[in-house]
């Protein structure tokens, strides 16, 4: 039977019960007012008119409702832009880190060469570097990058390769291919199968469940993302939506702009409604993986 | 046996990296008989209207010079992205800098050196000696063309003044009328009767406006050695008003963090009774923040009874990115000669530029102070005058005073960084009841003459 | 990191089959040259985005770069110049003020609601879900909602709120004293969601029959809690504690874009100043500078970390 802090026997005296019931009562309504209530709020005032806003902001629309907002921001603003923008780079991130991490995590767990402890010890060591200290000298690799002539500013590549360098990636998908059953490898090698074919064959298939964890981080990375592309984008065409809604906010009226906020809220929470366990999961995973 | 398989994958990828160099090189790319692209500066954030006439301007420029390909590029100059886009390359090949930047950046070469083809220009001699000191190197020689100049003005909103009982077309002419009605608007509608400009290096801009306004000066120049001129009574004269308006009057408003743009948006808004700014806004005004004309007002910002009173005054350069190479530095010196220069010294092109710009409804008679003197400006105002759309009678206030006022130049020895030393000084004192003037005068002072030992 | 004994590697070695000495072909064909390939993305991504970064950033923070000239050597100016900057030690300042906000607010209130939530029999889903949303949220949009919700006229969102209870106007973002207060609550709201899932976690874990024990000796609910919930998640708490300081001292984002450092440099911290070495001077940045100061936080968290770790390992279960 599970079981908390609270044993069967207490949940059946009243007054313990009362009082974890009203507990429980509180804390939800604490939990809607305070992790919902500024959702709501952003979503009614992106069909309130400006003044309506600035004047009786807790009011709910007393003039009627400007649905004409979320069509200027999309289109006027050119939010469906930036939006794309926002989703190419997560996408091309996403693909650059699963690349990385199974991979290396492959070569790393399965293949292990002889050099494999060093060289995990030398990724690993990344952990604690914070990443402030990369800021200046990635900025400048990425101004003038080796092997290529062109800078790579004003380029996707500038956000997609660097997000690959993820210690902490490599870290959970190879103790994760580590922990995968020795025997299938060894059948599928008498089977007469080189590494591309038990990674792509064996271990890929296998490993679904710790590829939708590191996905779910890459995304969430790529979206939340602000002074890296801020540093490398500066043309505002390509920019994502996180650069570019702080330097609109200087040029569009504020009904607008909350509807711009809006729309940048949609897929994020629609992922993580879809997703919940997933998302639930992963950030559970994260915190035992630092413990 | 798989020994060809790793191979060939690990060369597929070496190569698909090095193709992917992707990005545009086509500015430095150009043979002598190819054509030349340029890729010039255009204003972020302008509506549809200001964009079609911009986009008619290179039309025009196109088809009178076949094998230049103009590209406009959202630009704006603001000190915390700008040297990231000199850094990264990222700049388009025509650029704006204000005069303070001007200097620094010759010094540094971030700069093409244009000054040949500019000399070929037919006004190149005729700028005003303040204005063109601001784009020359330390020889002589022009380095950054001055496209426009302007001075400090005071801009107010008339539907507040009338709101509030004041007469919109008698602006305030001294500092304590400025107070007086900053009181009354605040009592009247609610709304800050001034405002005051505090971050991003222009608060220290603001507060040297006013500084000058009350006979101070920031720096004092003695052939290589420069004084910071921080902890003075004019300083602190000015700090004081701000103090009395914001703790005493509670004139002022709740919001204090207000960067350019934030203000002229929160004006435009009509949030705000006053302001002081550069005297040309009205454009941007116009163009980004959908101000209503029937609000608009200004006049010359309030000069003290003080001998050394004046407006300060800066402007803006136009510049070749030091990265593009002759082909693209000709060409775009062109292209600064006609979009920028033109309306200014020629005729038809005044009137071209005005006519397209007024079709696609932008504003046009703003007012400016000369680059060059003041009779070809008042000849250029006489061509344009057909076209002029901004309410110039609501502008009266400043344009019958603005020539009459003496023009001082900002301080001229590491201008943005002593600017940035003050912006805390002035939000100390619109946040912090107690500021201490004196005190923060005094660090402000030292510190900026660290400053400029240092540099 | 689990230890076992290791298996058979899939590469065999010539060396085992009884074979004369490697050389470069028999590597190749045993299997070393396909590892590699598959060692390539790894190499290349870390090699140019990870590794050369970090060596050049302690290099750079002995050198003076501007972009147009080559880079000089200064030896150790730039740290002293950092050193000699008074606007370091208000970033300092303001940063361990964050970080101690951060804490007070943020470290016990997501244990206890994780504790409360952990009792709940019904609908539990939906209170995680709860939590975690402010966490979804982009932050650049979180702040910027906040930014709006901080207007500290009396029509302002969160003024209106306390209005309707009588709670005066509150000047949030534009004085000096409450700005940083006023960061750190919207630090934590984003971010709090997060800590309590771990806990919720963690506290699963918690061996029942732990609990049945301390029954047997009649301890009551608060005493379950003390003796048995707390020091079994003594490792996770531990954890969360030394990570939630090193995450603060390196917050830029909401003081970034809420405050710009003010008013009066009262939110300006240590990322802030380093972002403002390197990226806010508009005729060129402090490369060197910025750099200096970034190696010497990673040396303070590195030791800070080091010193925690051995002063918590006889208090924390392997």
């Amino acid at each position: 039977m599970s079981r908390g802090i609270l044993s069967g026997s207490d949940w059946r005296r009243p007054r313990i019960r009362r009082t974890a019931l009203g507990v429980h009562g509180v804390l939800l309504l604490a939990l809607f007012a305070v992790g919902l209530g500024p959702m709501l709020w952003l979503a009614k005032a992106a069909v309130t008119p400006t003044q309506d806003t600035l004047r009786a902001p807790l009011a709910l629309w007393p003039n009627g409702i400007d649905w004409a907002n979320l069509s200027t921001a999309w289109s006027r603003v050119e939010i469906d832009k930036y939006f794309l923008n926002t989703v190419i780079l997560a996408g091309g991130s996403w693909f650059v880190q699963l690349l990385v991490a199974t991979t290396a995590g492959f070569a790393l767990s399965v293949l292990r060469p002889r050099y494999g402890k060093l060289l995990t010890g030398v990724v690993l060591a990344t952990l604690f570097v914070p990443s402030v200290v990369l800021l200046v000298p990635l900025y400048l690799t990425v101004v003038d990058p080796p092997l290529l002539k062109a800078s790579l500013i004003n380029s996707f590549w500038a956000v997609w390769l660097p997000a690959g360098a993820n210690a902490f990636n490599i870290l959970i998908v190879q103790r994760f291919f580590a922990n995968l059953p020795r025997e299938v490898f060894e059948a599928a090698r008498v089977d007469g199968a080189g590494p591309f074919r038990l990674f792509w064959s064996v271990v890929l298939p296998m490993s679904r469940p710790i590829l939708g964890v590191v996905s779910v981080f890459a995304v969430i990375a790529a979206w939340k993302d602000f002074l890296w592309p801020l540093l490398v984008l500066p043309d505002p065409d390509l920019q994502p939506l996180s650069v570019r809604l702080p330097a609109l906010q200087k040029f569009v009226e504020l009904d607008v702009f909350l509807a711009a906020l809006a729309i940048s809220t949609v897929i994020p929470v629609a992922l993580f409604l879809v997703f919940q366990r997933l998302f639930l999961k992963s950030g559970a995973l994260g915190g035992a993986v630092k413990g | 046996m798989k020994s060809f398989t790793p191979v060939a994958i690990a060369v597929a990828l070496a190569a698909s990296l090095t193709a992917c160099s992707g990005s545009d090189d086509s500015a430095d790319q150009s043979t002598p008989s190819g054509p030349v692209t340029v890729k010039v500066a255009r204003d972020p954030g302008l509506d549809k209207g200001a964009i079609a006439a911009f986009d008619e301007r290179v039309a025009q420029f196109e088809k009178a010079n076949q094998n230049i390909d103009i590209v406009p590029q959202e630009y704006n100059w603001t000190a915390t992205t700008f040297t990231a886009q000199l850094a990264g390359g990222t700049l388009p090949d025509v650029f704006t800098v204000p005069f303070t930047d001007g200097r620094g950046l010759i010094e540094r070469k971030q700069i093409a050196d244009i000054s040949g083809q500019v000399a070929s220009l037919p006004y190149a001699g005729k700028f005003s000696p303040n204005v063109a000191k601001a784009g020359q190197a330390a020889d002589g020689k022009m380095w950054a063309v001055p496209i426009a100049a302007y001075g400090q003005a005071l801009h107010y909103n008339r539907t507040l003044f009338k709101q509030a009982g004041l007469d919109a077309d008698a602006p305030p002419t001294s500092w304590d009328e400025v107070r007086t009605a900053a009181k009354q608007i605040a009592e009247k509608t609610g709304k800050a009767g001034y405002a005051q400009l505090t971050t991003d290096n222009t608060g220290g801009w603001i507060l040297t406006t006013l500084d000058y306004a009350l006979g101070g000066r920031a720096e004092k120049i003695d052939g290589s050695t420069a004084t910071a001129e921080l902890d003075t009574p004019q300083m602190t004269e000015a700090l004081q008003l701000l103090k009395t308006m914001r703790w005493d009057d509670n004139s002022m408003g709740s919001n204090f963090l207000y960067d350019w743009g934030g203000i002229n948006q929160a004006f435009a808004a009509g949030q705000i009774g006053m302001y002081v700014s550069g005297g040309g806004n009205y454009g941007s005004l116009f163009t980004q923040n959908a101000l209503k004309p029937a609000d608009y007002g200004v006049t010359v910002v309030p000069l003290a009874d003080n001998p050394e009173a004046g407006v300060l005054g800066g402007g803006t350069l136009a510049t070749v990115s030091a990265k593009s190479n002759e082909s693209v530095q000709a060409a775009a010196v062109k292209w600064i000669d006609f979009y920028y220069m033109q309306k200014l010294t020629d005729q038809a092109s005044a009137v071209l530029d005005a006519k397209t710009t007024a079709a696609s409804k932008q504003p046009v008679g703003a007012p400016q102070l000369p680059v060059f003197d003041k009779a070809t400006y008042d000849e250029s105002l006489k061509w344009v005058a057909e076209y002029v759309n901004v309410p110039l009678a609501q502008m009266k206030p400043y344009t019958d005073k603005m020539f009459d006022q003496p023009l001082v130049t900002e301080p001229t020895r590491s201008t943005q960084e002593v600017y940035k030393i003050l912006d805390p000084v002035v939000q100390s004192v619109l946040t912090k009841k107690d500021a201490d003037i004196a005190d923060l005068l005094k660090k402000a002072d030292a510190e900026a003459q660290t400053l400029l030992d240092r540099n | 990191m689990v230890t076992e004994t290791r298996p058979a590697p899939l590469v065999v070695s010539p060396r085992i089959q009884g074979r004369s000495r490697r050389t470069p072909l028999t590597w190749a064909r045993g299997g070393g040259l396909s590892t590699l390939v598959f060692l390539l993305p790894l190499l290349l991504v870390f090699g140019i985005f990870s590794w050369i970064p970090i060596g050049r950033a302690v290099l750079m923070s002995f050198q003076e770069t501007n972009l147009v000239t080559p880079s000089t050597f200064v030896g150790l100016q730039n740290f002293k110049d950092v050193l000699a900057d008074p606007l370091l030690w208000t970033a300092v300042k303001n940063t361990l003020y964050f970080a101690l906000l951060a804490l007070l607010f943020g470290y016990p209130v997501p244990l206890v609601a994780a504790v409360v939530m952990s009792e709940v029999r019904r609908f539990k889903g939906l209170y995680s879900a709860l939590a975690y949303l402010p966490v979804v949220i982009p932050p650049v949009v979180a702040v910027l909602l906040w930014k709006f919700f901080y207007d500290a006229g009396p029509t302002g969102v969160f003024n209106t709120i306390l209005g309707t209870v009588g709670l005066g106007p509150v000047s949030w973002l534009q004085d000096s004293g409450s700005a940083m207060p006023a960061l750190v609550l919207e630090a934590t709201w984003a971010a709090a969601g997060g800590t309590v899932i771990i806990y919720l976690a963690a506290l699963t874990g918690v061996s029942t029959d732990l609990y049945e024990a301390a029954e047997i000796d009649r301890a009551s609910i608060w005493r379950k809690i003390w003796h048995v919930t707390l020091p079994q998640l003594r490792g996770v708490l531990l954890i969360t504690f030394i990570l939630q300081i090193v995450g603060t001292s390196q917050v830029f984002l909401e003081p970034f874009l809420f405050t710009g450092g003010g008013p009066a440099n009262s939110t300006t911290t240590i990322l802030l100043l380093i972002y403002d070495y390197a990226f806010a001077n508009s005729l060129g940045g402090e490369y060197g500078a910025a750099t200096a100061l970034s190696i010497m936080l990673a040396v303070v968290l590195g030791i800070l970390s080091a010193i925690y770790f051995r002063l918590t390992r006889s208090w924390s279960k392997s």
